[in-house]
């Protein structure tokens, strides 16, 4: 059975990955911690029920379809909400990401209606065994994808202008003021592409499972994964993702899936009691 | 800047008026009427009906008995989550994993030991205590951000717990719990209810505002504002911080098996996040810091949703956009104005109600000044 857990394990924790690394993106940028990750996810699967389903869109036009949507709603959620509250508090800007999923959960059930909506895409959906263990397609697409546009995003980050002036804008806020960049900008756009990335995971786990509000839960567990890894570390989000996949799978697959969250949670917080900074970050230094 | 620090000191409550302000007569005739409009209330709910005037349903606002009994349960997690964030400045979304943690500790204390009612009350209470300095542990090591995530870790660690003790000893739909009786009297309807837990948050608020003009609740205070200059003071900000969270949850301890016991049945999965999250919007709501905004704050979540479903029922007919939607989603639409009313709240009024009602009065006092000179 253990390789078969840590198959699913490593695929599921790809798309964790995903989800966390948009999550990593927006932190590092804005310094929000941003509860509506979830949520936003949730938003990339029902763009694509809108884009497969109600529109009839093909494939090539969906993808982009639901990839532009989810920009615009980040850069949205940026401007209407997070840029009011510079420089305020941790818990307005903490409580305004939660009751930004609460006002999404409610705009996706008026729109959508309560019940699950199934999600046809032309994604493979067979399975084949390698030694015993099943490999489902759409698994190995969803992992397959995962790294590619993590591999993408690494790259815009390193090699693009736009990626440099993220980085630099994160880097030191005053600093990228002060050389001219446009940082509201900079800063929409790393919402956009923090949504994008937690977007792409949605429509791989409302593939998997159904589209609905609960798969929020599911996405909630980017929070622990970037915080196991380290918040200010982006590979370490990636990372934190992939081990809260095999952690789940493990923990259900031997103690129950109701142990789930214990391990995942207890592991929080051990990580938060004996280094705060995360398994793959840099202890952060404190001066008076 | 100056402007934007007198805008601070708008929203953000002042340290409180020192202890034994005066009782002037209006003062004194104000809580009086208060008293009676409390004590004649749920009459006039149970009753529909004022001074035999008979009251249609929405001239009461589709407000009944028991949505107030549980206003009164929820003011008292509500005022709690105040005092541990509004006041120490902790913020926490723990809060659903205390009240687990007081119904668990009824029903255990109930069904294991044999307690009578007020007995497993206390227990919750101990527990409650108990369970909120383990919680504040981490907040000895980590600060800010990290520590509100050890409070989210608590509670999915809390809720395993629970579930994991009911399906233990329990039947899975739930935890049946023991009827609330003191001595031999029944605490079987909703007005004799109404009647327990009144005195119970009215002792409550009066408990947490009069700590708060005390030197432990300026201590507070001081650690919110800044902890170095409160520890250069000599204050001891580690067992302060301890002592908060043990206050606190103990309050949401025993909120948590009143609830428990009003409902006569709890399980595992009503202590979601979005059970701890609702306690967070009601201070916003109503006001960080304050306990009366904690109060109003838990008036607002609980009833609007009821007042709005009398609207719905009132409107149910007419085709405009609105009331369509509203008959069709009302969860969701009362969800979407609560999500947008935090967020235009902490937008544009931090101090939420109470904060609001400051800065009036402020206005109020400045106008009649000025009318008198």
């Amino acid at each position: 059975m253990l390789p078969q857990f840590l198959f699913s394990g490593l695929a599921l924790g790809s798309i964790y990955g995903l989800v966390a690394l948009g999550f990593a993106v927006i932190y590092k940028a804005t310094h929000v911690f941003n509860f509506a990750q979830g949520m936003l996810m949730v938003c990339g699967a029902y763009l694509a029920v809108t884009a497969t389903t109600q529109l009839a869109l093909p494939f090539y036009l969906a993808a982009p379809f639901i990839l532009a949507g989810a920009a615009l709603i980040g850069a949205l959620v940026y401007v209407l909400l997070v840029k009011p509250l510079t420089g305020r508090p941790l818990l307005p800007v903490i409580m305004t990401t939660i009751a930004l999923s609460i006002i999404l959960r409610s705009l996706i059930e008026i729109l959508y209606g309560v019940s699950p909506r199934s999600l046809a895409t032309p994604l493979p959906t067979g399975s084949f065994l390698i030694g015993g263990v099943r490999f489902s397609e759409l698994h190995v697409t969803a992992a397959a994808v995962s790294w590619v546009c993590m591999a993408l995003f690494a790259g815009f980050f390193r090699f693009s202008r736009a990626g440099l002036l993220m980085r630099a804008t994160a880097d030191s806020f005053e600093a990228a003021v002060l050389s001219g960049v446009n940082v509201n900008r900079i800063n929409a756009g790393a919402w956009a592409v923090g949504t994008m990335l937690a977007a792409v995971a949605g429509v791989f786990l409302g593939q998997l499972q159904l589209a609905s509000v609960e798969l929020e839960n599911i996405g909630l567990l980017a929070l622990p994964a970037v915080v196991i890894g380290g918040l200010q570390s982006i590979p370490g989000a990636v990372l934190g993702g992939v081990l809260v996949g095999l952690i789940e799978q493990l923990a259900s697959g031997y103690v129950s899936p109701k142990a789930r969250d214990i391990f995942i949670y207890g592991l929080l917080l051990l990580v938060l009691l004996i280094r705060p900074w995360g398994l793959f970050g840099q202890r952060e230094l404190g001066r008076v | 800047m100056s402007a934007s620090l007198q805008g601070l000191a708008a929203q953000v409550p002042a340290a409180p008026k020192p202890l034994r302000p005066r009782l002037t007569p209006g003062k004194a005739a104000a809580v009086l009427l208060g008293l009676a409009f409390l004590i004649y209330l749920p009459f006039v709910l149970q009753d529909r009906a004022i001074l035999g005037l008979r009251l249609s349903n929405m001239q009461l606002l589709n407000v009944g008995l028991s949505q107030l009994n549980l206003t009164l349960i929820a003011a008292i997690g509500a005022v709690s989550l105040n005092y541990l964030t509004g006041s120490a400045g902790l913020v926490s979304i723990g809060h659903a994993a205390f009240f687990a943690v007081g119904a668990m500790a009824a029903a255990a204390a109930g069904k294991h030991l044999g307690l009578p009612f007020l007995a497993t009350l206390v227990a919750a209470v101990i527990a409650g205590a108990i369970a909120g300095v383990l919680a504040g542990l981490p907040s000895l090591r980590v600060r800010g951000l990290y520590f509100v995530l050890s409070t989210l870790a608590l509670h999915f660690i809390v809720v395993y717990a629970f579930s994991e003790y009911q399906y233990a000893f329990y039947e899975v739909a739930g935890i049946t719990m023991a009827e609330a009786k003191i001595g031999s009297f029944d605490l079987d309807s909703n007005i004799r209810w109404y009647f327990f837990l009144l005195p119970i948050v009215v002792v409550t608020c009066l408990a947490l505002r009069n700590s708060l003009r005390y030197r432990q609740g300026r201590a507070l205070l001081a650690m919110r504002d800044n902890e170095l200059a409160a520890a250069a003071s000599g204050v001891d900000v580690r067992y302060l911080r301890l002592k908060a969270f043990a206050f606190s949850s103990a309050l949401a301890a025993l909120a948590g098996a009143l609830q428990a016991y009003y409902l006569t049945t709890v399980s595992a999965e009503i202590y979601t996040l979005n059970f701890a999250i609702q306690f967070i919007a009601m201070i916003i709501i109503g006001g960080m810091g304050s306990v009366a905004g904690g109060v109003a704050g838990a008036l607002v979540w609980l009833l609007l949703p009821s007042i709005l479903t009398g609207f719905a029922a009132q409107l149910n007919g007419s085709t405009d956009v609105f009331s369509r939607l509203l008959a069709a989603n009302r969860p969701q639409v009362v969800n979407l104005i609560f999500g947008a009313l935090v967020v235009l709240l902490l937008i544009y009024a931090p101090g939420g109600l109470a904060g609001g009602a400051r800065r009036v009065a402020v206005w109020v006092r400045r106008v009649l000044q000025r009318r008198a000179s």
